[in-house]
């Protein structure tokens, strides 16, 4: 369970050791990429807590995701409309419900508990 | 939770660190570079010491009239202020000067106005280069025509005559005294002056340029108008040190 919060700082410290840069005309790609792939991650762990996790769908989805919203805002600056708004809109919302659904998975897995407890004493 | 899982979700959060940290990075890295080289910091060096020495040379002298005001403002506090005074009389330019320095003349040059051109003309712009160029090269005091220059002197252009604070500079030869702190810097001032492109500019105007040999002793006239100080306001508590 520690293990991706692990991989987590391993990954903050590796991009933070590696003092790799990308150019200021591409740093817009890299936060809707960061958005997108949080939004799968979320996502990946409501679906694990409601017992419909799939790997193939999991792994699959976080790529598509980051390709998408990359390439949506790159479409939206070449026409000139902002585009990657569509994408902050439909990952926040996204966000938002799954971190919901997470919250209460938890709470009644929580109540459960207390209650099983309760009825054990 | 299965293994296999476990092993997804690290790959996942490490790749997620590490685009944060990249834009991280991205963010806080976009301070302009110092793209100085060793010159440019040698010689940014050198300013920097040369007003270090400046300021601390300030400090000295005040330093040295907090003591004198100490030391006399029970003997006689009248005299201290009259040197204080006096002081800022000179430096003001309210003073007559003296000291080593040079003179520049601006004459007529006949040769060069064709028949039927203007006669010279000395414009404001270019004095006020030739002012700038004098300052740079270590001038002290300067006076054009007689006429002291000062921090408030104005030379503009009325109605077709060059003024400095209201005299007119229309008969040639104009003379420019230039007073430098010390023989040595008369010397470089001339030197500096004798290289300087400023004299191409008066060319244009027909008007020649001839710098003395540096000189012991020039005497450059008081500042004789009345100060002007329109925008400038006591300060309402005393200043301190």
């Amino acid at each position: 369970m520690w293990l991706p919060v692990l991989g987590l700082i391993i990954g903050v410290a590796l991009g933070l050791m590696t003092d790799l840069q990308i150019p200021q005309e591409y740093a817009s790609y890299l936060s809707i990429s960061i958005l997108a792939a949080f939004d799968s991650l979320i996502g990946g762990i409501r679906a694990h807590l409601q017992n419909t996790y799939d790997e193939k769908i999991f792994v699959s989805g976080f790529f598509s995701n980051i390709i998408l919203a990359a390439t949506l805002s790159f479409l939206g600056v070449q026409l000139g409309v902002d585009l990657y708004l569509a994408a902050v809109f439909a990952f926040g919302v996204r966000l938002f419900q799954n971190i919901a659904v997470i919250r209460r998975i938890l709470i009644n897995k929580w109540t459960d508990a207390r209650n099983q407890k309760n009825l054990t004493k | 939770m299965r293994k296999k899982t476990i092993i997804t979700f690290t790959v996942i959060t490490i790749l997620i660190g590490f685009m944060l940290a990249i834009r991280y990075n991205s963010v806080n890295e976009s301070k302009p570079r110092d793209t100085r080289d060793l010159w440019d910091l040698r010689e940014d060096y050198m300013e920097a010491k040369e007003m270090e020495t400046k300021l601390l040379q300030e400090i000295r002298k005040s330093d040295e009239k907090i003591a004198k005001y100490k030391e006399e403002m029970l003997n006689s506090p009248e005299k201290a202020l009259l040197e204080t005074l006096n002081e800022l009389k000179k430096e003001a330019g309210l003073k007559e000067m003296k000291g080593p320095g040079i003179t520049l003349t601006l004459y007529q040059d006949n040769s060069l106005i064709l028949p039927g051109q203007m006669e010279s003309y000395l414009s404001p712009e270019v004095l006020r280069k030739l002012l700038n160029e004098l300052n740079m090269y270590g001038a002290k005091e300067i006076s054009i025509a007689g006429q002291r220059v000062v921090n408030t002197t104005v030379i503009r252009e009325i109605q077709g005559v060059t003024k400095i604070d209201g005299f007119p500079l229309r008969v040639f030869p104009i003379e420019i005294k230039v007073i430098a702190g010390t023989m040595e810097e008369a010397k470089k001032l001339y030197n500096r002056m004798q290289v300087s492109s400023i004299t191409d500019s008066f060319i244009i105007d027909n008007i020649g340029v001839s710098i003395s040999e540096p000189m012991e002793e020039i005497v450059i006239p008081p500042y004789l108008n009345t100060f002007k100080a329109e925008i400038m306001k006591t300060l309402d508590n005393e200043g301190g040190v």
